[in-house]
């Protein structure tokens, strides 16, 4: 009876195996795609809510007919059969009720998930072309409630369009009975919808204001517990409980206001019908006086006109839902209008035939294939920047086995070339799946993983955890310490085995044993593949083959740790003493020519 | 407090005392809420009288008697009615409106006090998530629900029970056969009741799910195509979008049984005084007029009805989020006897032991003595027990066995009666940025700070990049503002100790983002504030150590070396060992 209901996986139902292309052209075109995309359940849905609706309309007929044929004509048979019809319109309301709220809840379900699977895979296929901002605050703001009222918005499709049809039903009825009741009713319902309407407008204003507040104090109390630690370290909870009380208590009078015109909204969407009603009672009893109508007549007149109610409340919440949905569904489709940078002239896909050398022409800085090079520099950014070019996040002249790496499709020099920093994030999810980037079906093999968590010296966290490789990782890793995190960022990059790896300060966080431990196993991990290391350890620094010594950005010199030691007296200075650009330092770092044995 | 007491989860509260404090909520407010019940009464009245008046017109069309004056005053009186519940309702409506933002921020304000004054070891140990989401979307569930679904329940409700009122006062009867379709309510009600609050309490947990994974894909998502975990992501997505979504067919299955059987409830009555009234009236003992009014009330019952249950399914959600707010009140805060005040700044460890898993010690016996302005460096292996023993020193936990003390009194005593204050401060690798100015970051240690002493504690840990921010002291940080990066924050923190100014510093991986360069001005500027500071360094860098006072390396809960630099590299122990390496020398 319902498409999707009982059908398999990946059928017709959320979620898709491909959720389609949506049309971000405007927010209504969004909208319109969401409803089409899912055409047969929203035509069932109107459906339902039409049949639904006019079947509210049929008690005030029955109750007519009860009078007038049953009790009026003192008919007993009469009066059974009515009153039998009563029953099975009521049970076939009940059941229209359901079937239009079940069909609706999967259209709202439909479009909610639609468009969360569409964003999610637009933002995956952005990657590093999403801007932060972006990133961190719209999507925040999206998924609170844009999502949920974009789905709300599609109501509209069901009990929107049966509003309509049982207006339209009603006037066939009441013209049955007196055509001047039918006039006054089907001028005076579209009179009454329209005199809230300058309401909804001024609510949708003092509404927006309200909800940004609000919003801004639900930030401050998330941003609060957030840096709950750092508050119970240093102090400044009095100063904070007593900012959040003075914004949470400036909301209230704004929230007043929004309850001012709430009020009258919804007090004249429910009540406004029943003054109407009155009204027509009136006229209806003059005529039921002078005969013109029977009392059945004038009963069903009040009852139509009651229950116009529902169709007329419908149509003020659509016309309350459809603004807010568009404001939504705006964010979604300036997120899915983000696109790219474009890509034809990257072609290449594979590596180089042979490992060649990797170049930074601007730093003068070669990489030698299936070596472990180190990057040192006094400044973090400086041998950042040079990464970032070596690895084709910024345009550059650099190159790959002579190969201009602009040249490579972005995707699949992403595969050769991985860069990866303290930032990198840790997605949620089972360790296994985390380090190996994969699920566990076609990831790679516990031997692979065990290996990687080696040479990472990682081994220690997987037995520390309750149930081994298969224990959650919560979201950034935030259930590990910040050195164990480290130690799994690296534990990824060395399972994700690529040509050339490029790794930032991955032993920052880590303790002077344990660095020294990972600085020569990553090194024989990552035997005849080529490696960068980003580092101003010693420990680390002793087991490049290469080390290259970066000063304004330039590469100063190249050696060994032990020959740079020897001839750059300015390398020394900055991997054992952090000392280089302190004036006065030298005399400080006289005692440590004595304690190198 | 011993282990067993620990909270790693937050509690939710159980339903006694969610009634008792959405009974307090009304409690607290008591005028609104008697004139709320008032008005609304008021406006059920008048709502009433449309039926009662309509069915005088046809008892007198039926008897013949209705002439047009009669008329006339009878529709003038259901239109004044009309009109009076109109206005009636709005009232009600805005004040129950108003009782609900009132009480949505008495709710919202005594959960953040809840949470800033959970004990540390406690928040330090529930998931930061758990927290963040009970603060802000359980906050905002029960918002939605006080200002909408609770006042709209609450005049419907109200108006169910005028009209069975009314049917009783129009014949006792037909009042009897109003509430035959009671029973059915009631029962299928409990039935759901008892099976709604899970479900919904798990299709709010998959629906979290989803927005998480929304989230972390789009903040991670360099990484995503540094690693091509595209495909990993949106099938990690689609497998929760499915979860939410049998979750959310659970829910519509009970809702299935639910909606169906109470929108037939009221037709049954209907039908039963069609009956009963019909026959009256052709037996002669019930006026046509009864019988009219009777079934037309029975028939209005479906708005109430309706509205009621379209508010359930809000109310349930936001009876689990309420529950969940209130949960964190549970963890209460015990306020010890005053402690005495410590005599002096020598914190002494004495005998100390502790463990997180029974069994599993982290800790074993560890004595230290640390003298008032010491600079004392602690290095060993990850899971030595550093970290921990830096914990312990800043009174954040109590330790199993044997005593941390600061001038001879425990120190955890001290932090739970808050009397600690900014006398001893540990800072680990955990930073953060909070919403608002820089300024705000910075004097929210030391309020009284002016702006030449916030910005010397900038310069002192050489963080340049203030220079460059568009309004200076002004610049709005943290998400909407100047986003940091994570070396920036760090320094940020650091200079935040520097305005507080504690006698004793206790650093665990403080400095771990900056480079060494940074990192290594950065710790003498905060150790040179005052000469008589302790300073605690938790650290990997052994320049750290090699500046130090004294330095405890620490093996598997034990300090197995302990003594100044030069001591230790003579010894020829582990960290003479690690320092021939660290010189380069293989």
């Amino acid at each position: 009876m319902i498409p999707g209901s009982d059908l398999p996986e990946g059928a017709r139902r959320v979620p898709y195996e491909s959720p389609g292309l949506p049309d971000h052209r405007s927010p209504l075109r969004f909208l319109w795609w969401l409803t089409t995309s899912q055409y047969r359940r929203v035509l069932l849905g109107a459906l339902w809510g039409s049949t639904w609706m006019c079947a509210l309309m049929l008690p005030p007929y029955l109750l007519s007919k009860t009078i007038d044929e049953g009790l009026k004509a003192r008919d007993t048979g009469m009066l059974l059969l009515w009153i039998g019809a009563v029953v099975v319109t009521g049970a076939g309301t009940a059941i229209l009720g359901i079937l239009r709220h079940r069909t609706m809840t999967r259209i709202r379900v439909d479009a909610a998930y639609r468009t969360v699977q569409v964003v999610t895979r637009h933002v995956t296929r952005l990657g590093s072309a999403l801007p932060r901002q972006v990133s961190a605050g719209e999507l925040t703001h999206l998924q609170v409630g844009d999502i949920g009222r974009i789905a709300q918005t599609l109501t509209i499709t069901g009990p929107g369009v049966g509003a309509v049809i049982a207006y339209a039903a009603t006037a066939v009825l009441l013209v049955r009975i007196s055509a001047v009741i039918a006039v006054v009713v089907l001028l005076g319902v579209p009179a009454l919808a329209l005199t809230v309407g300058p309401l909804l407008g001024k609510l949708h204003g003092a509404e927006s204001r309200y909800r940004e507040d609000q919003g801004a104090l639900t930030s401050l109390a998330g941003d609060m517990v957030a840096g709950l630690s750092v508050l119970n370290g240093i102090g400044g909870k009095p100063l904070f409980a007593g900012r959040y009380r003075e914004r949470s208590r400036a909301l209230v009078p704004l929230g007043y206001r929004v309850a001012a015109i709430t009020s009258w909204v919804q007090a004249l969407t429910a009540c406004l019908p029943m003054v109407f009603l009155a009204v027509v009672t009136w006229i209806s009893a003059r005529m039921a006086a002078s005969g013109a109508i029977t009392v059945g007549e004038l009963v069903a007149v009040y009852g139509y006109v009651a229950a116009l109610l529902v169709p007329v409340s419908s149509l003020i919440e659509g016309a309350d839902d459809l603004p807010r949905g568009l404001v939504s569904a705006r964010r979604v489709v300036d997120i899915l209008a983000l696109a790219p940078a474009p890509e034809e002239h990257r072609t290449r896909l594979d590596p180089p035939a042979a490992p060649g050398l990797l170049r930074d022409p601007v730093s003068g800085l070669v990489v030698a294939p299936g070596k472990v090079t180190a990057l040192v520099g006094a400044r973090p950014d400086e041998p950042r920047a040079v990464v970032d070019r070596l690895a084709g996040y910024t345009d550059s002249e650099a190159s790959w086995g002579d190969l201009k790496l602009s040249d490579w499709d972005r995707t699949a020099l992403r595969r050769h070339i991985l860069l990866t920093d303290n930032e990198a994030y840790m997605f949620p999810g089972p360790l296994r799946s985390v380090v190996s980037g994969s699920t566990g079906s076609t990831g790679r093999c516990d031997e692979d993983i065990r290996r990687a968590l080696h040479a990472a010296a990682a081994e220690d966290i997987i037995d520390a955890l309750p149930d081994g490789l298969d224990t959650r990782l919560e979201n950034q890793a935030r259930n590990v310490s910040g050195g164990q995190r480290q130690r799994l960022q690296l534990t990824r990059a060395l399972l994700a085995d690529p040509a050339v790896l490029l790794l930032v300060e991955p032993t920052s966080a880590l303790d002077a044993h344990t660095e020294a431990t990972v600085a020569a196993r990553v090194a024989a991990h990552r035997h005849g593949r080529t490696t960068l290391v980003v580092s101003t350890s010693p420990l680390v620094l002793g087991q490049a083959d290469e080390v290259a010594y970066l000063v304004n950005g330039k590469v100063q010199a190249t050696g060994t740790h032990g020959e740079l030691l020897a001839d750059q007296p300015g390398y020394a200075a900055l991997v054992f003493r952090g000392s280089a650009g302190i004036p006065g330092e030298a005399a400080v770092a006289q005692p440590l020519e004595g304690q190198s044995r | 407090m011993s282990r067993s007491d620990r909270t790693p989860r937050l509690p939710i509260a159980d339903a006694r005392t969610v009634r008792r404090a959405g009974w307090q909520l009304m409690r607290d407010d008591a005028g609104a809420v008697c004139a709320m019940l008032l008005l609304t009464c008021l406006a059920a009245l008048a709502g009433a009288a449309g039926p009662w008046l309509l069915g005088r017109i046809v008892t007198r069309a039926e008897s013949g008697d209705l002439s047009v004056s009669a008329v006339d005053g009878l529709a003038a009186a259901v239109l004044g009615f009309s009109a009076a519940r109109l206005v009636l309702s709005r009232y009600a409506r805005g004040l129950s409106h108003r009782f609900g933002e009132r009480a949505l921020a008495r709710l919202r304000e005594e959960v953040v006090d809840h949470t800033l004054s959970l004990p540390g070891r406690v928040a330090d140990e529930v998931s930061t998530g758990d927290l963040v989401t009970r603060t802000t979307l359980d906050v905002s569930t029960v918002a939605a629900t006080l200002r909408n679904a609770a006042p709209d329940m609450f005049i419907s409700g109200i108006q169910v029970v005028f009209i069975f009122a009314a049917v009783f006062l129009l014949d006792p009867l037909l009042g009897l056969c109003s509430v035959v379709g009671l029973p059915l309510v009631w029962g299928v009600s409990r039935w759901y009741l008892a099976r709604s609050r899970d479900a919904y309490l798990a299709e709010g947990a998959a629906a979290g799910d989803v927005s998480e994974i929304l989230n972390s894909t789009a903040h991670g998502a360099r990484t995503v195509e540094a690693y091509g975990l595209g495909e990993l992501r949106n099938s990690t997505l689609d497998e929760a979008i499915d979860t939410t979504y049998r979750a959310g067919m659970r829910t519509l299955s009970l809702r299935t049984v639910l909606f169906p059987v109470t929108e037939f409830a009221h037709t049954l009555p209907m039908a039963l005084i069609l009956l009963v009234g019909g026959f009256g009236y052709l037996n002669g003992t019930i006026s046509l007029g009864v019988v009219v009014a009777g079934s037309l009330y029975m028939w209005q019952l479906v708005d109430p009805l309706n509205q009621m249950l379209v508010w359930v399914e809000q109310l349930q959600r936001s009876g689990a989020s309420f529950a969940r707010i209130k949960g964190v009140g549970l963890v209460s805060h015990t306020a010890d006897a005053p402690v005495s005040a410590p005599v002096d700044d020598l914190i002494e460890v004495k005998g100390v032991g502790y463990s997180y898993v029974p069994g599993h010690e982290i800790l074993k016996d560890v004595d230290l003595l640390v003298r008032p302005g010491e600079r004392l460096a602690v290095v060993g292996r990850s899971g030595a027990g550093k970290s921990t023993l830096g914990k312990l020193l800043s009174g954040a936990d109590v330790p199993d066995a044997g005593h941390v003390l600061v001038g001879g009194v425990p120190v955890a005593d001290q932090a739970a009666a808050g009397e600690l204050g900014n006398r001893i401060v540990l800072i680990t690798q955990q930073h953060h940025v909070f919403m608002g100015t820089l300024r705000d970051n910075m004097t929210m240690a030391a309020p009284e700070a002016d702006d030449e002493a916030v910005l010397a504690a900038l310069r002192s840990v050489e963080a340049d990049w203030v220079a460059e921010l568009p309004e200076g002291l002004d610049t709005p940080l943290g998400s909407g503002g100047v986003e940091l990066e994570a070396a920036q924050a760090q320094q940020l923190t650091l200079a935040r100790v520097h305005l507080a100014d504690p006698h004793t510093l206790i650093l665990d991986e403080a400095t771990s983002l900056l480079d060494p360069t940074t990192a290594r001005q950065a710790e003498r500027a905060v150790a040179a504030v005052r000469s008589g500071r302790t300073v605690i360094a938790i650290a990997h860098r052994l320049q750290t150590a090699h500046d130090a006072d004294r330095i405890a390396v620490m093996e598997s809960g034990r300090i197995v070396e302990l003594g100044t630099h030069d001591e230790l590299v003579g010894a020829g122990g582990p960290y003479s060992d690690l320092w021939r390496s660290w010189n380069g020398e293989r």
